[in-house]
């Protein structure tokens, strides 16, 4: 596959932005100086890019956005039982979200977000990315693993649920060092069980057969 | 030096909130605060050596206190457990997204590269109201109410359901007041799954 010019361009956009962002701040980062650090033009960078707020939010959502990419093809229910399915990706979004770094992304998000403006941009790349779980748990619904009811809030449901053992203690810096594998793996079983506790189809010999294979 | 009094300790507190408030926590300096209330600076370093500690103590005066009187006023005798966890939920949120809890929360995260506050705030705001919220569980699972499992797990469960809807918007800023009904229709659905999720069958 060949690469276009304009992507490579667009990638050192953006990994410049992000080494710049991260280390100065949202409003100590200009796009002048952006743009100087790159090379080329100011209107090459704007015509990647329209705005600074744009450019923040798309940098440093790169990384959890191509990783997302990878972890989602776990949610395929026609293939993997939806438990199986769940506890893979829950894992591995786990694991992502507790490194170091995506940690300290989140942080600067947190920190920016309100102030700049640029929460909004934010809310709708999560939004997109959640879509993709709702998805899959309406197609649970549909199929009758999992009982009916709004998709889109049971994955916000769901995701809080997975984060909740870990992302408070590792984002106020309680905690030293990212949790492994193995604890990543029980959390998100224990969020998995009890969510598909919670939408467990109501028929009894449904939710029997449910919990027997748990 | 003068014996410390606590009328001092609790005015320092009070103009020490309305500088946080007015220009956060990175900005707001010591003179700043020492300016409101007169006195020397040594004064104030004799009661709060650092302004994360003064930070702190703010913090905690204004949403500690409530966030575990929340979190304490859950009664385990209790016939209705539903109807427990929906007032407890109602109390809880309220208390969290003031929007001077907000505040708090978004320093808490922001500056905890920087210092200790991310710290002192989990424990003595977050790891406090998990424990009362466990131990209330416990009960719970006790009297048959819920099926056994590791009641810190399900309390943690529990808050991180309640602040499903809420949380993300929240820190990121896309909703900056949350009013009653908005936490009356979250808490509903929370409590809803998590009883299903938890309760025996």
């Amino acid at each position: 596959m060949q690469v276009k010019k304009s992507d490579i361009k667009r990638q050192a956009i953006l990994e410049t932005a992000y080494r710049l962002f991260r280390t100065q701040g949202f409003d100590k980062t200009s796009m002048a100086e952006i743009t100087a650090q790159v090379g080329g033009s100011k209107a090459t960078v704007y015509s990647h890019f329209p705005s600074k707020e744009e450019l923040f939010v798309e940098c440093m959502m790169a990384a959890l956005e191509n990783y997302m990419a990878g972890t989602l093809r776990h949610l395929d229910s026609s293939r993997t039982e939806p438990r199986i399915a769940l506890l893979n990706f829950g894992g591995s979004v786990l694991n992502f979200i507790c490194s170091p770094e995506q940690l300290e992304v989140r942080r600067l998000i947190i920190a920016e977000a309100a102030r700049s403006g640029t929460g909004k941009l934010f809310f709708d790349k999560i939004t997109a990315l959640r879509a993709q779980l709702s998805a899959f748990l309406a197609a649970c619904m549909a199929s009758g693993s999992l009982r009916r009811a709004d998709p889109e809030l049971a994955a916000e449901q769901l995701g809080a649920m997975l984060e909740a053992e870990m992302l408070e203690p590792l984002l106020l810096q309680v905690r030293e060092g990212s949790p492994d594998e193995r604890e990543t793996a029980r959390a998100a079983r224990r969020a998995v069980d009890a969510f598909l506790r919670a939408y467990a189809p109501s028929s009894p010999h449904a939710l029997r057969r449910e919990l027997a294979t748990h | 030096m003068k014996a410390k009094t606590e009328a001092k300790r609790l005015a320092i507190l009070e103009a020490a909130g309305e500088v946080f408030r007015e220009v956060g926590f990175e900005r707001a300096s010591m003179s700043d605060i020492r300016a409101r209330i007169g006195g020397s600076k040594a004064t104030l370093y004799n009661y709060f050596p650092s302004k994360e500690k003064l930070f702190f103590e703010v913090m905690h005066q204004a949403k500690t206190h409530e966030l575990e009187e929340a979190a304490g006023s859950l009664n385990a005798e209790a016939e209705d457990l539903k109807q427990e966890l929906l007032r407890f939920g109602q109390k809880f949120l309220t208390v969290l997204y003031s929007p001077e809890a907000i505040a708090v929360r978004h320093l808490a995260i922001a500056e905890s590269r920087r210092s200790d506050s991310g710290k002192l705030s989990f424990e003595h705001a977050v790891v406090p109201v998990e424990k009362r919220v466990a131990e209330f569980l416990k009960k719970a699972i006790k009297r048959g109410q819920l099926r056994t499992a590791d009641a810190k797990i399900v309390a943690i469960h529990l808050l991180s359901l309640l602040e499903s809807e809420l949380l993300q918007r929240v820190l990121l800023g896309v909703l900056d007041s949350v009013k009653p009904e908005v936490i009356n229709g979250a808490v509903r659905r929370a409590v809803e799954v998590f009883l299903s999720g938890y309760q025996r069958r």
